[in-house]
Order: C-alpha cells, then structure tokens, then sequence
C-alpha cells in the first residue's frame, strides 16, 4: 500500500464508525420518532461507506457493488415499513414526540 | 432441501398473489408447506431434492444444510404450523388470514434461508426478510399497543442488524470475503488484530440485543405482549431464537470459534439473563408479559449453555431452543385461548379457569413443568445437557446457579398457574367455556411433543443432537 493510500484509507476508516456513533447517537437523544428513522439511515451510510472502502482497498470492487446495492434495497424496504408505522402512530395520538406516544409498562 | 425450502415459500407467495387467491386458499397453502417443510427433514424422498436440483439450475446460492439447521428447521416448522392455526381462530376477516398466511410463508423463507446461510451477508438479507415480515406481523391490527411496541422492536433491531452489517464489512477489509471459511481462516491468521476483535465484540453485542439478552431486553417484553395472539406464538417461539440465538450459535460453530473472553462474555450475558428474567416475570401482571419475561430468562440458559464452549454445550444449547419453541408455543397457544374465550390477559382478575378450561389449563401445567426441568418432559433433558455441559466444562459456579435458577421458573410459572387456573372459581367466569378445537387441538399436539420427546430422549439425543454438533 503506498503511502497516499494508505492515509485514504485511514479517512475512510475514521469517517465510517464516526457517521455509525453519530446515528446511534442522534437515536439515543431525540425524542421525534422521525429522526430517530434519519439516525438509523446515517449509521447505514457509515456501514456503505466501510464496505465500498473494504471493496477498494482489497481489490474485489466487483464483489462488494452486488452487496451494496442489495443492502440499499433492503434499507428501502425497512424504511418503507416504519413509514407505514410513523403514519399509523401520527394518526392515532396526533404527535411524533416518544413522550407523548409512550404508554407501555416495562 | 436446501434451496427448495428457501424458494418454494416465495413462490407460493407470488402465485397466491398473481392472481390473488382467497384467504382460505392461502391458509391451506401455508400449512401445507410447513407440514411438508417438517417432513421433508425426515424423509427426503418427498421431492424436496427435485425441485431444489430444477431451481439451481437457475439460482446459485451459497447455501449447506447440516445438523444444526435440520434441528431449527423442525422447530421453525412446529411453531408456524402452530401458529398459523392460532392466527385463523382471530382472523375475522377473510383478507386478514390472507395476509398473515403470506407474511408467515415469507417469514419461513427467511428463518430457512438464514439457517442454511454460509456467509455474512446472506444471514443479513435473510434477517431482515424475517424481520419485515415480523414488525408488519406484529403491527398488522394497528392496536395503539402493537404499534408502539413494533416501533420499539423496529428501532432496536434495525441498530442492531446495522451493528451486525458494520462487523460484516470489517471482516470484508481483512478477511476478502463475507463467507464463513474465508473469515474463520482470517481470525485463526489475524486473531490478535484489532480489527478483528472488535467486529466480533459487535457482532455478538448486535445478537445479544436480537435475542433480548438482559441489558438488551427493553424491545422484546412490548413486541411479545402486543402482538395478536397467533403472532405472539410465531414471535415467541422461533423468530427471536433464530436470529438472534441460532445466528450466535452459527457465529461461534462456523466462523469464530471460541475464546476465553467470549466464554466469559457468554456466561456472565447468560446467567444475568436468566436471574434478572425471572425475577422481572414474578412481578408481571399480563399473561403474555409474564411469558416474555420468561423467554428471555430461558434464552439466558441456551446462552449459558454456549459459554461452556464445548460441543456438547452447543448440542445443549440447540436442544433447549427445539424444547422452547415447543413449550412456550404451547403457552403462548393457551394465552391465544384464554384471550379468545375471557377477552383479557390481565392474570389478577382470573382463578380457577381451570374448572372450565381443563385442557387449556392441563397442557399450559405440563408446558410450565417442562420449562421448569421436571422428568419425564424434554425441557428436563436439556436442561441437564446444559448443566452437564457447564460442569464438564469447569464452569461449576455456573452449574449450580443453572440448577437454583430452575426455582425462579418454577416460581413465576407457580404463580401465574394459581393466579389463572387453580384455586377458587371467580363469579364472573362463570359463563367460560373451554376453548374452540381450533385451539386445543394444537396445545395438545405440542403438549405430546413435549411428553414424546421427553420420552424417547436417547433416539432424540443420538439422532438429532449429536451427529449436529459432531459427537460420536
């Protein structure tokens, strides 16, 4: 690995567990249940962003673009579904604040 | 086997769709594919083989079944026929049975589909098939309850498989590839990186929070509790175990194998499970959250079980997941029937249902004595296999806790068994009867599941549990 690579590869390794902490972060804080879905997306950019640097760095970019792909196909589905559930939860108490929607026990 | 029982649900799913079949066309569809997907385990004569050989000619999977994935096969099988039953006994509608009929198969691709995975990224893609399939399930009446609990469930898990992805794409940059051999040659030549180390620290913490180990566990009691009674059956009994607890046990069987640090990890995540569990579950007012409670304290044990780090601590461990799919199907069965005939879950208000409801209150003693660990039942043998296994493997502290536990069980199951059915009958359950055959019928064929593999435990053991984890 030369050297210019090797920092490019060190930026990547920095940048991907920095967006991961800041979504799990930005989850763990907010109360709206809409950033809480934003927080889930920016830690699956930083999981994209560690597999294509993976893919380069070991020289097998043909094999991560098919799981990359496949995994933004997937986020799309699931962020689908919790579109589903932010409709029907908005519907029900009128809110998108956790407080407000929390009733359950334990 | 394999690819056939990964391929055959999805195309049932499209041809019940194009065009779209009845609800009842679509039920029947359904069992039949899970009956034929238990049978097909033991005879493979059935045609499974066939259709597998025309459908790759067409698909190339990395795929490979063995021991371990025939035992969670047969239990994926018993819970969703089970379940599937349940659910039609709710299903008003005729559209409503149409799409828990669908969502279900599609479940059963994915639970089949991770179990038979070779490699990282496959388990992900089937992970989040199952869990789709499960946070609609779970929300699929829009009760105020189902949705927050789902919401929960979503929120939770989601992290969690974005935490398994993460781990994933590291062993990627050092390992080349996501497949099992490929990454287990890499830790065994670079288990001293750094890299290495922590993409197993997350990827084990994301199937603790799966599986609702104890510092994990804020999801599950709501998701379980909340679900419609079918769904709850399906939930309780094999979703959670397979991602969460199956996926670990692939995780250290084929990939990574067992360290003392893990070992440690394991034990300390189980035994709290298990203690913390049970002590939340006596204090429980709702029959569903009293069995939640007690899910995650038996799921303690399967994973107190893979902290001996031998063979026969996973045999045990795969044995107590078939024995807990049945029994707490089973349970969750007789909740579906006391909500179906009380119209409440709430344990204070009932006593002495059992006057009315004598095989709903008989199977749920003989469920409760099996989880408990009372020969002749199966839940007896594995618990033994696990106590076994922790003592042979030196972990005698953990053995004796195991033991002493078992009377944490026996106390909440005690206590929800006094509250619902024995004792006094109370005036306004005069009017119960006992629940439909639609219900009883399936308590009772996992009731003598549990008696029979307790029974015939040596065939179970020497046929099953061993050749799976390679004991001769």
């Amino acid at each position: 690995m030369s050297f210019e690579s090797l920092i490019l590869f060190k930026c990547y390794l920095i940048t991907a567990p920095v967006l991961f902490v800041i979504g799990i972060y930005a989850i763990g804080t907010t109360r709206n249940i809409i950033a809480m879905i934003i927080g889930l997306e920016i830690m699956t950019k930083g999981v994209t962003v560690l597999l294509a640097a993976a893919g380069y760095f070991n020289g097998k970019p043909q094999i991560v673009e098919p799981l990359i792909i496949t995994m933004i196909v997937v986020e799309v589905v699931i962020l689908t579904i919790s579109a589903a559930y932010i409709i029907n939860i908005v519907k029900k108490h009128d809110s998108l604040d956790t407080h407000n929607i929390n009733k359950l026990k334990g | 086997m394999t690819i056939s029982l990964i391929f055959v649900p999805i195309i049932l799913v499209i041809l019940l769709n194009i065009p779209r079949l009845s609800g009842k066309a679509a039920y029947y569809a359904a069992l039949a594919f899970f009956a034929w997907q238990f049978l097909s385990v033991f005879f493979p004569f059935l045609g499974s083989q066939q259709i597998a050989d025309l459908i790759s000619k067409f698909f190339n999977l990395n795929v490979y079944a063995d021991g371990i994935s025939k035992i969670m096969i047969i239990s994926a099988a018993i819970t969703a026929f089970v379940s599937l039953i349940t659910s039609k006994v709710f299903a008003k509608r005729d559209s409503r049975l149409f799409a828990l009929s669908n969502l279900m198969l599609l479940a059963a691709a994915g639970i089949n589909g991770l179990v038979f995975a070779r490699d990282l990224f496959t388990m992900y893609v089937f992970i989040e098939v199952i869990a789709v399939a499960s946070y609609i399930l779970i929300a699929i009446d829009k009760k105020d309850g189902a949705l927050e609990g789902g919401f929960k469930y979503l929120i939770i898990s989601s992290v969690a498989t974005v935490m398994m992805l993460f781990s994933a794409a590291l062993f990627f940059l050092v390992a080349g590839s996501t497949g099992f051999a490929e990454i287990s040659l890499a830790v065994k030549d670079f288990g001293a990186n750094p890299l290495v180390s922590a993409a197993t620290m997350l990827f084990i913490t994301a199937l603790l929070i799966k599986g609702g180990i104890i510092p994990f566990h804020a999801w599950l009691s709501g998701a379980y509790a909340e679900a419609p009674a079918g769904v709850s059956v399906f939930l309780g009994g094999i979703i959670t175990k397979t991602t969460g607890i199956f996926t670990l046990i692939r995780f250290f069987y084929s990939v990574v194998g067992f360290s003392e640090n893990i070992k440690t990890v394991l034990l300390i995540a189980g035994s709290l499970s298990i203690v913390i569990g049970a002590l939340i579950a006596v204090t429980q007012k709702d029959f569903k959250r009293v069995l939640a409670y007690s899910s995650i304290s038996q799921v303690g044990y399967i994973v107190l079980a893979l902290g001996a780090g031998t063979a026969l601590g996973i045999g045990a461990a795969l044995f107590h997941v078939f024995n807990h799919a049945v029994f707490k199907s089973l349970l969750f069965v007789n909740s579906a029937s006391v909500e179906k005939e009380t119209g409440r879950l709430d344990i204070d208000s009932f006593g002495g249902l059992g006057y009315k409801m004598p095989i709903t209150s008989g199977t749920a003693a003989i469920a409760f004595l099996s989880a408990a660990g009372i020969p002749p039942f199966s839940g007896f043998w594995s618990k033994l296999l696990i106590i076994l296994a922790l003592w042979s493997a030196n972990c005698k502290g953990f053995a004796v806790l195991a033991v002493l536990a078992s009377l944490f069980t026996m106390a909440y199951f005690l206590n929800l068994q006094k509250k619902v059915f024995f004792g006094e009958l109370n005036a306004q359950l005069e009017d119960v009867r006992e629940a439909p055959l639609a219900l009883t019928l399936p308590a009772m064929f996992l009731c003598a599941l549990t008696i029979g593999a307790g029974l015939l435990f040596p065939y179970v053991l020497r046929l099953l549990i061993f050749p799976a984890v390679g004991i001769v």
